[in-house]
């Protein structure tokens, strides 16, 4: 087979590729989207589902800002989840270099206490730190929940910042120092400015990890205006039965900043990663 | 340029850290202001807030902090996460000092004693209460626990709702009295399903809370006792297998959705506002979702259906949620008088109206929509049936777990066929015997549960 | 001495985070397991020995939700894996639009388990879900499937939802580490006449193996106690066929207040996760490395 007809069938294969997934992830958020702008009698119409509303409402949208006070939950969530995610960032760059570049008694034992946290079903973590963060004050703050989170997602992006690291030829940081630079030095003008684009990506799976996150969210906090979206969510399923159109307008308004953070930063999570930077 | 965002970013972890600290203001308040000026200020708890019930709450709490100088703080968890909430509330001493509780959950309460006991209030003040409080609610937290330990939020009564328009199309007489048994409400059912214009006769309910409705039914043929003296468990006779089996017939027969073996609530009541199914049996509190997404010419309610042995009609009447004091509370006086504030009849009234619910206090005069030819005029009728009887639960030990797992799953079972009716029975009689000999054993002199009427 | 400390210290914060939020509840839970520890007889405290444990085995539903368990977990990282990895070679190479196409097939990642459970739990409705809807009009089925009323359907729900969401994320792990392989290996490889297939097997799978072995083994531990998906979408229901062991835990800790109970199921749920963790690292020969 020719090189081009080869190549002519990968691409094929490619797009083909492309457009399912494309389909696979369109399609379910399309059906979300557009049951939002439905009313709710259409919406639970059994004998005649519509794949465009035929009454189109914001309605949902304006319960979820006027009722529901989606501002001030929106507010919440970016507060713990930008704070827990930037500090999850730091600290496991410090601990993500140490795993990378340092041999040393114990190390082991640190790598698998990490995997073991992510072992600890989350029920058994809740109630005692409950009662740690109640006899601190914490209860009902958004600094316990900020805690929390960072707790939770730290064991795992230590872990992918390491290999990270591990990615980043150590010859890169001894030119550096032969160079007359510092450690410090070494680290942020070389070695952090090449691995940027992991960096964001462990800022990206602290947030994510803060932002949906529910059952802590409903224990910790015991006021309304301190909810944060997921909680505020939850409260849209009655004991008899759920609000739909506002709770697909939720999911909607909940992923929408993220889907900005997306856009943003999906260059930084794929493009920065280039084979130029890191050759040995 | 890399850099200087790095430089940025730890710079900004720092200020994320303070912010995060100034953007929960609202810390514990209730801690600080305990010692200050000497006045109180109470933590109150919903457990199925909406914005409509909030802003209720928040009234109440405005009008009786200007009536006793007492404040109240509104906390709230969704529904699906109260339990949980409140369990770890309870066990890390944290309750607020006024607690809406589910009456599933007041026997954990009482067992694991979180909660004050509210007798000398009853007794005082029991006489402002409708009969149904007093010779129900209150009668068997009494029986139960030994004392009575919450006050309702408002009553229900169970009834059956259903199609005024299915059935009139198809000119189906319903019977009425005594001829309006269970028989007769399977054959209402079957004569409304008709799958070609997707129609199925009834909401059922297949996931937790499935075995609840059937027990009432298997209570008809045994006076409302699930025990003898001795604690046996008494609803696995012949008739109650029986029933059991014309009970799962209408789901084996395909008489409503086949995924109904796995409808909890929420899709009982969604199916049947949305058209799907013609009956649904359940509180008065639904009627509020009927009244909302229904045409009012479409829906009715039927009362429940009698028992062909003794013309009993069984009727699992109670409410929905019910205050409660905790005993951590360092104010329970005052939290007392905020939960007789709560239950004074204008703002009784007003909650009653929002939730579907009928008033608890007896001076709510001659409000128009409690009247006979209101929408509750059918339960009220229920509830001065002379045959209107509440038969207990379960048992008076704690049997969420059950709840949450075994009584569904066994009827599920015989559902998908896994398993016989009398199977269903034996498993579920066994457990139950078990824990309520357990009881008995442990708790000298207690008897078992009887039913409740209004005589 | 001063080197010696060097990596600790960059460890330290983390590491008193950690010790100080996990390690009490951590310690606590192992005695808790063999404990008679009722939050509703707080006075009656004590030990039991192993009645917890035997609790779980005289369980008439234990196996099978154990089963489920695997099934579960199995299925889900495998196709989450495959289909990531798919998506990812997919990827690599640059084209019109890939920024545009990246941050929307990567959206399923940044929904809440909460919000996707209920979508799919309602589309999957077995008389108005927009699946049977669409199945039905296609002309694939002439009768409403009642997924969720189905035994093995009902779990195949779940598990579809649990790899929806979480195919961008292995997607994006493979992408990260197949955009750190430096293209001359592959210029080289061309070179010698090697095939893509072959390229792949040799080149792009060794390379990127730390990456995929630290997601699957993480992956798959969220996956094993993640609990959210099953209890939005079947409760595990019908008759406990699409229960697994963290939701089934759950519900037993939450509805009979026994965290004794719940915390020897938690147990057995770590030691299971443990002895998995260490057989996929000694199979993957990655704790030769000294990395784990």
């Amino acid at each position: 087979m020719s090189r081009k007809a080869k190549n002519a069938i990968g691409t094929t294969i490619r797009v083909i590729v492309l457009v399912f997934f494309f389909l696979l992830v369109v399609l379910p958020i399309y059906w979300i989207v557009i049951t939002s702008f439905k009313t709710s009698g259409e919406i639970l119409d059994v004998n005649n589902l519509t794949f465009f509303p035929k009454t189109f409402t914001w309605q949902n949208y304006t319960d979820l800002f006027e009722q529901f006070n989606y501002g001030v939950l929106l507010k919440n969530s970016l507060l713990v989840s930008i704070a827990s995610a930037l500090v999850v960032t730091v600290f496991s760059m410090l601990g993500g270099y140490s795993l990378a570049r340092y041999k040393f008694n114990g190390k082991q034992a640190v790598v698998l206490f990490f995997l073991i946290t992510q072992m600890i079903p989350g029920i058994l973590v809740i109630i005692p730190l409950y009662i740690i963060f109640s006899k601190m004050g914490l209860i009902n703050t958004h600094i316990g929940l900020f805690i929390y989170y960072v707790t939770v997602n730290l064991p795992f992006c230590v872990i992918t910042m390491r290999s990270f690291f591990e990615r980043i030829p150590i010859t890169l940081e001894e030119a550096a120092r032969v160079d007359g630079c510092t450690k410090m030095q070494s680290l942020f003008k070389i070695v952090f400015p090449i691995m940027f684009p992991g960096i964001v990506s462990v800022f990206v799976f602290g947030f994510i990890g803060a932002w949906n996150e529910l059952i802590a969210g409903s224990i910790f906090i015991s006021t309304p205006e301190m909810w944060t979206i997921p909680v505020g969510l939850k409260t849209l399923i009655g004991k008899y039965n759920v609000e739909w159109g506002l709770l697909m307008a939720g999911g909607v308004m909940a992923l929408l900043p993220t889907a900005l953070m997306f856009a943003a930063m999906q260059k930084f999570i794929v493009e920065g990663m280039t084979a130029g930077a890191v050759k040995e | 340029m890399k850099k200087r965002i790095l430089a940025a970013l730890m710079a900004a972890t720092m200020v994320a850290g303070l912010l995060a600290g100034c953007g929960s203001s609202s810390k514990d308040s209730s801690k600080d202001s305990k010692k200050g000026d000497g006045k109180a200020t109470l933590r109150f708890i919903d457990v199925s807030p909406s914005p409509e019930r909030q802003k209720y709450y928040e009234n109440v709490f405005a009008k009786f902090e200007d009536e006793t100088g007492v404040a109240v703080k509104y906390e709230s968890v969704p529904w699906d996460d109260a339990a949980d909430k409140l369990t770890v509330l309870g066990s890390s001493g944290q309750l607020p000092d006024v607690i809406t509780t589910h009456p599933l959950w007041l026997g954990q309460f009482t067992e694991a004693d979180w909660v004050l006991p509210i007798d000398d209030y009853v007794e005082k003040n029991g006489d402002q209460f409708v009969d149904a409080v007093q010779k129900i609610n209150w009668a068997q937290e009494k029986e139960r626990y030994g004392h009575v330990y919450s006050v309702p939020d408002g009553f229900m009564v169970k009834g059956i709702f259903y199609r005024k328009d299915w059935v009139k199309e198809i000119g189906y007489e319903i019977p009425t009295g005594k001829d309006w048994t269970y028989d007769a409400y399977f054959d209402l059912i079957k004569a409304l399903t008709d799958k070609d214009k997707k129609r199925y006769g009834n909401s059922f309910r297949g996931a937790r809370g499935a075995f609840d409705p059937l027990l009432a039914y298997l209570q008809s043929f045994t006076g409302g006792y699930v025990y003898d003296e001795e604690g046996n468990f008494i609803l696995n006779t012949p008739e109650c297998v029986e029933a059991v089996e014309k009970w799962c017939e209408i789901y084996k027969d395909g008489y409503v959705p086949e995924d109904s073996v796995n409808w909890g609530f929420v899709e009982m009541v969604d199916n049947f506002t949305g058209g799907l199914t013609g009956t649904i049996s359940n509180d008065s509190e639904v009627a509020k979702a009927c009244e909302e997404k229904m045409d009012p010419e479409t829906w009715g309610v039927l009362p429940m259906p009698v028992s062909t042995v003794d013309g009993k009609m069984m009727n699992t009447a109670g409410s929905p949620y019910s205050y409660t004091i905790a005993k951590s509370s360092e104010y329970p006086d005052e939290a007392l008088q905020l939960i007789d504030f709560l239950v004074r009849a204008d703002n009784n009234i007003e909650y009653c109206k929002m939730g579907g619910l009928i008033p608890i206090k007896k001076d709510v005069g001659d409000d128009e929509t409690y009247g006979e030819d209101g929408p509750y005029g059918v339960f009220l009728d229920e509830l001065n049936d002379p045959n209107f009887t509440v038969p207990p639960m379960y048992g008076p030990f704690n049997y969420t777990d059950l709840h949450q797992d075994m009584f569904h799953t066994e009827l599920q079972k015989y559902l998908l066929g896994q398993q016989s009716a009398e199977d269903v029975l034996n498993h579920i009689g066994d457990e139950l015997t078990t824990r309520m000999k357990q009881y008995l054993a442990d708790n000298e002199g207690s008897t078992i549960e009887t039913p409740k009427t209004m005589q | 001495m001063k080197k010696k400390m060097e990596p600790w210290l960059f460890l330290l914060p983390v590491l008193v985070i950690l010790l100080l939020l996990f390690g009490y509840p951590l310690i606590n839970s192992f005695i808790m397991a063999f404990q008679n520890y009722k939050l509703t007889a707080p006075n009656d405290i004590h030990f039991n020995g192993l009645d917890n444990f035997a609790k779980l085995v005289g369980d008439p539903d234990g196996l099978m939700i154990l089963k489920n368990s695997f099934v579960y977990v199995i299925v889900s990282v495998l196709g989450q894996f495959l289909l990531g990895m798919t998506l990812a070679v997919a990827l690599k190479k640059q084209f019109k639009g890939r920024g545009i196409y990246q941050s929307i097939v990567f959206l399923p990642w940044a929904f809440s388990g909460f919000v996707v459970g209920l979508i799919f739990r309602w589309s999957f409705n077995g008389e108005y879900g927009v699946v049977n809807n669409l199945l039905e009009k296609f002309g694939l089925i002439d009768k409403n499937i009642a997924w969720l009323g189905t035994p093995g359907f009902s779990l195949a729900v779940v598990i579809i939802a649990m790899i929806w969401m979480g195919i961008p994320f292995f997607a994006i792990m493979i992408l990260a580490a197949l955009q750190s392989i430096p293209t001359d290996v592959y210029e080289a490889a061309d070179v010698d006449g090697c095939g893509t297939i072959r390229q792949f097997f040799q080149i792009t799978l060794p390379y990127i193996k730390p990456t995929l072995i630290t997601t699957v083994l993480l992956r798959t531990i969220w996956i094993f106690n993640s609990l959210d998906l099953v209890v939005i979408i079947t409760d595990g229901g019908p008759a406990n066929t699409s229960q697994t062991l963290p939701a089934y835990m759950y519900s037993k800790a939450f509805g009979s207040y026994d965290f004794g109970f719940a915390a020897a199921l938690g147990v057995i749920l770590m030691v299971i996760l443990g002895i998995y963790a260490m057989a996929f690292l000694k199979l993957t020969k990655y704790d030769k490395a000294g990395d784990f």
